[in-house]
C-alpha cells in the first residue's frame, strides 16, 4: 500500500559502493536508484554477492563511504556527523539480523531495552516499554531468560522486538529466517506482514522465493544493480501460505496465533 | 546524558562481576601500588606529626631560632641532621640570646647546646651521648618533666646535672641514680635529677632527652674551651597572640647582632619540624617513586586487560552501534569499566595501606596519620591511571566498524 502524495521515505540515485582499492577495486552497489514509500514491504532477493546486505547496510547508516546521492526523509545524509547517523539509527531504524545478533551477556528483557538506552531513557521506562513489546510478542514469560535458553524463532522474536522498541519508521530486515526451519520462519514472517500492516515500511534480504509472497514488492538484484523491480498490488491472497501454521498444530504456536487473532 | 553514565556503571559492573578472577587479579596490581604509596604517606605525615604535636602541646607560643639561612634548610636539613656537623657551622651567639631575652613579651629564652662525648658512671656509656648544655628555663619552654629530683639551677654550688632515665640505667642499672657522680669528658658532674621517660626520639629539639645528659650552660662552654656554639636557641612568648610581632622583632635584632647577615632561621609551629620532616620527606619521596612504578605496572595491565575485553565484545560493540550508540557512548562504557577496575583496586589499596601501616607502626614509636590528602591522593592516582590506560582501550573499541564487528563470532 504505497503512498504516492506523501514523500519517500528512501531515495537513492546512482548510489555506489566501492570496495577495495587499485587492481582488487570492485563496486558492491554499481549505480542503484530506488524509491521507496512509506508503508512498503519490500523483498530484496539476488544471488550471493549481488550487494543486497551492502544495500542494506547503506540504507541503515552502518556504511556511510558511498558515491551518489543517500536521501533519508528527503534530507541527504552525506553531510550527516557520526553522532548525528547514530542518532538515526536509534530513532528510526530497527534492524533484524539473520544471526539474531542479541548481546549474549544480557537477559531478553535487557536485549530489547537495548535501543532505548542510547534514546536516554530511564531504567524503569526502558524495562517496562520493553516488557510491553515482548509481552505482544508471547513472550511475557521469556523476559529473564538468557538468550541461549530461547529457541532459534524465539531469538528471533525477541530481536524482531529490539528492532521494533524505539518505534521505528523503517525496519531493515537482513535474512530473518536464513537461520530458522520453516515453522519459525513463518511465524517470523508473520509477525513482518502484521507491522507491514500497522504501516511500518520493511525491507528485507531473503534468499527464499517462498517468502516474497508476504512482500508488497520484489526486488531482485544483480552484480550491484537492481535487475527486476516488481509491485505485487494488491497483496497476493496469504491464505496458501498461513495454512503451514495451522496444519503444523504444536499447541504453543496454536496459542499465539489464537491470541493474535484476538487481538 | 545522566541516565547512560548510571548505565554505563551497570553494564561495567555486570561485565566486571562476570569475569570476576580476571578483574580481581587486575585490581591487585592497583591495589598494590596505592597500598605502598598509602603506607608511606601516612607513615611520614606520622613522623612528621609527632613535632608539630609536641609544638602545639606546648601551647603554640614557642619560635626557634637555628643557625643556617632559610634558603638552605631544605637541602642541608636532610645532610645535617647529625649534630655534630651543625655546631660546628653554629652562628648564635651568647649576644643573640641576651638580646632576645630583652624583646617585650618574651617569656623564656633557652639556648640549646648540644655536645657529642663520651659519659661515664659505674660503666662507659656510648662515646656518642647527646649532651646537652642549657638554661633551666629549657624546662618550662618544652615541658621537660624530671620523675626525680630537680631540674638544673646555675646558683647551685659545684657542677650538676640531669641525665635522662635510660642514661641512667645504661650507666648505672637503675634510674635511682641521684647524688651520683656522672664523668663528662673528663669532668666530674653530680646528678640531681632524673628526667621523666618520654619515648620522643624524634622531637624539635634534636636530643633524645632519655638518652642525654643536660648540664649549666656554663659549664659545657668550659667543655668545648669557652666557646659559645648555640645549635638552638628556643624562645617563648607571654601568649600566642605576641608571636608573630616577636618573631620580627628576632628577626631584626639577631640580623643586627650579625651585621645584617641572613645567617639564622626563625621558626614557629608547624615549621619547626621542618628539618624532621624534611628527611622523612625525602625518603618518602624516593619510596613513591619506586610505588609509582609499581602503579604504571598496574595500569599497563589494565590496558591489557580492556584490550582483551574490548577484542571479546567486539560484536556487543557491533550490535549496540547498530542499535544508535555513539562513538562516545562506547568509549564512556569503556572507559568507566576501566575506571571501575582502577578505582576499586585504589579503594582496596588504600584499605591495605592503611592496614601495612599499623601494622609497621607496631615497631616504631609514632603512628600513622588519617588525612583527607593521603584519601585525596589515592583516588587521584586510581583516577589517573585508569583514565590514562583505559583510554586507548576505549577509543580503539569506538572505532570498530559496526559491520565487521557484527560479523564477527561470539
Amino acid at each position: 500500500m504505497p503512498d504516492t502524495k506523501n514523500p519517500p521515505v528512501i531515495v537513492l540515485k546512482e548510489l555506489k559502493k566501492r570496495f577495495g582499492i587499485g587492481d582488487a577495486e570492485h563496486y558492491a552497489l554499481d549505480g542503484v536508484n530506488l524509491t521507496i514509500q512509506k508503508g512498503e514491504f519490500i523483498a530484496i532477493m539476488g544471488p550471493s554477492g549481488c550487494g543486497k546486505t551492502t544495500l542494506l547496510n547503506v540504507l541503515g547508516l552502518l556504511d556511510s563511504h558511498i558515491e551518489g546521492e543517500y536521501e533519508l526523509d528527503g534530507k541527504s545524509i552525506a553531510y550527516l556527523s557520526a553522532k548525528r547517523q547514530a542518532r538515526i539509527r536509534s530513532q528510526q531504524i530497527g534492524f533484524v539480523f539473520q544471526s539474531f545478533n542479541l548481546v549474549s551477556r544480557l537477559n531478553v528483557i535487557d536485549n530489547v531495552a537495548l535501543p532505548l538506552i542510547y534514546k536516554g531513557m530511564p531504567h524503569l521506562a526502558r524495562q517496562k516499554k520493553a516488557s510491553d513489546m515482548l509481552k505482544s510478542f508471547h513472550l511475557g514469560e521469556r523476559e529473564f531468560y538468557m538468550p541461549n535458553q530461547l529457541s532459534g524463532g524465539q531469538m528471533q522474536r525477541v530481536a524482531i522486538a529490539r528492532a521494533l522498541v524505539n518505534d521505528p519508521a523503517i525496519i531493515l530486515a537482513d535474512e530473518p529466517t536464513g537461520n530458522l526451519d520453516s515453522r519459525a520462519s513463518h511465524i517470523i514472517m508473520e509477525e513482518l506482514s502484521d507491522l507491514h500492516k500497522q504501516g511500518n515500511t520493511i525491507i528485507m534480504v531473503t534468499h527464499n522465493p517462498d517468502l516474497t509472497t508476504y512482500a508488497s514488492r520484489v526486488i531482485t538484484m544483480l552484480d550491484g544493480q537492481i535487475d527486476t523491480d516488481t509491485f505485487r498490488l494488491p497483496l497476493p491472497s496469504r491464505t496458501t501460505t498461513k495454512k503451514p501454521l495451522n496444519v503444523i498444530k504444536t499447541p504453543k504456536t496454536k496459542a499465539s496465533t489464537k491470541k493474535k487473532a484476538k487481538k | 546524558m545522566k541516565f547512560l553514565f548510571a548505565n554505563h556503571i551497570h553494564i561495567a559492573r555486570q561485565s566486571i562481576a562476570s569475569s570476576r578472577m580476571r578483574s580481581t587479579l587486575t585490581m591487585l596490581g592497583i591495589t598494590i601500588g596505592v597500598a605502598s604509596i598509602t603506607t608511606i604517606l601516612a607513615l611520614s605525615a606520622g613522623a612528621s606529626k609527632i613535632v608539630v604535636d609536641q609544638v602545639d602541646s606546648l601551647g603554640g607560643n614557642i619560635a626557634v631560632i637555628r643557625p643556617g639561612s632559610s634558603e638552605k634548610n631544605s637541602v642541608q636539613g636532610i645532610a645535617q641532621l647529625p649534630i655534630g656537623q651543625q655546631y660546628a657551622a653554629s652562628t648564635l651567639s651568647d649576644v643573640d640570646v641576651t638580646t632576645i631575652e630583652k624583646i617585650e613579651h618574651v617569656k623564656a629564652v633557652a639556648p640549646l647546646m648540644v655536645l657529642g662525648g663520651a659519659v661515664s658512671g659505674a660503666s662507659k656509656g656510648s662515646p656518642q651521648t647527646p649532651i646537652l648544655a642549657t638554661t633551666p628555663s629549657l624546662q618550662e619552654i618544652s615541658g621537660i618533666e624530671v620523675s626525680d629530683g630537680q631540674f638544673l639551677d646555675p646558683d647551685l654550688i659545684g657542677s650538676t646535672a640531669v641525665i635522662g632515665p635510660q642514661l641512667s640505667i645504661d650507666l648505672y642499672g637503675t634510674d635511682q641514680s641521684i647524688g651520683k657522680t656522672v664523668t663528662i669528658k673528663g669532668k666530674p658532674f653530680t646528678i640531681i635529677g632524673i628526667l621523666k621517660r618520654t619515648n620522643t626520639p624524634v622531637n624539635y629539639n634534636s636530643v633524645d632527652f632519655d638518652n642525654a645528659v643536660v648540664i649549666n650552660l656554663k659549664e659545657g662552654r668550659e667543655l668545648i674551651q669557652g666557646a659559645s656554639q648555640i645549635q638552638q636557641i628556643n624562645v617563648q612568648s607571654e601568649s600566642v597572640e605576641y608571636l608573630d610581632g616577636i618573631i620580627t622583632n628576632i628577626n631584626k635584632t639577631v640580623l643586627k647582632n650579625h651585621f645584617g647577615q641572613a645567617d639564622f632561621t626563625v621558626l614557629s609551629g608547624a615549621e619547626i619540624a621542618q628539618p624532621t620532616s624534611a628527611l622523612f620527606t625525602a625518603l618518602a619521596g624516593v619510596s613513591v617513586a619506586i610505588a609509582a612504578i609499581s602503579l604504571v605496572v598496574g595500569g599497563v595491565g589494565i590496558m591489557n586487560i580492556m584490550l582483551v575485553s574490548v577484542a571479546e565484545r567486539t560484536r556487543e560493540i557491533g550490535i549496540r552501534k547498530a542499535l544508535g550508540a555513539t562513538n562516545g557512548d562506547i568509549i564512556s562504557q569503556f572507559l568507566i569499566e576501566s575506571l571501575a577496575l582502577s578505582i576499586g583496586g585504589g579503594i582496596a589499596g588504600y584499605l591495605f595501606g592503611y592496614a601495612i601501616a599499623f601494622i609497621i607502626s607496631t615497631f616504631l614509636t609514632f603512628d600513622p596519620v588519617f588525612n583527607l590528602e593521603i584519601a585525596g591522593i589515592a583516588l587521584a592516582v586510581s583516577l589517573v591511571i585508569g583514565t590514562v590506560f583505559g583510554l586507548y582501550p576505549a577509543v580503539r573499541a569506538a572505532r570498530k566498524d559496526p559491520i565487521s564487528a557484527l560479523r564477527q563470532y561470539d
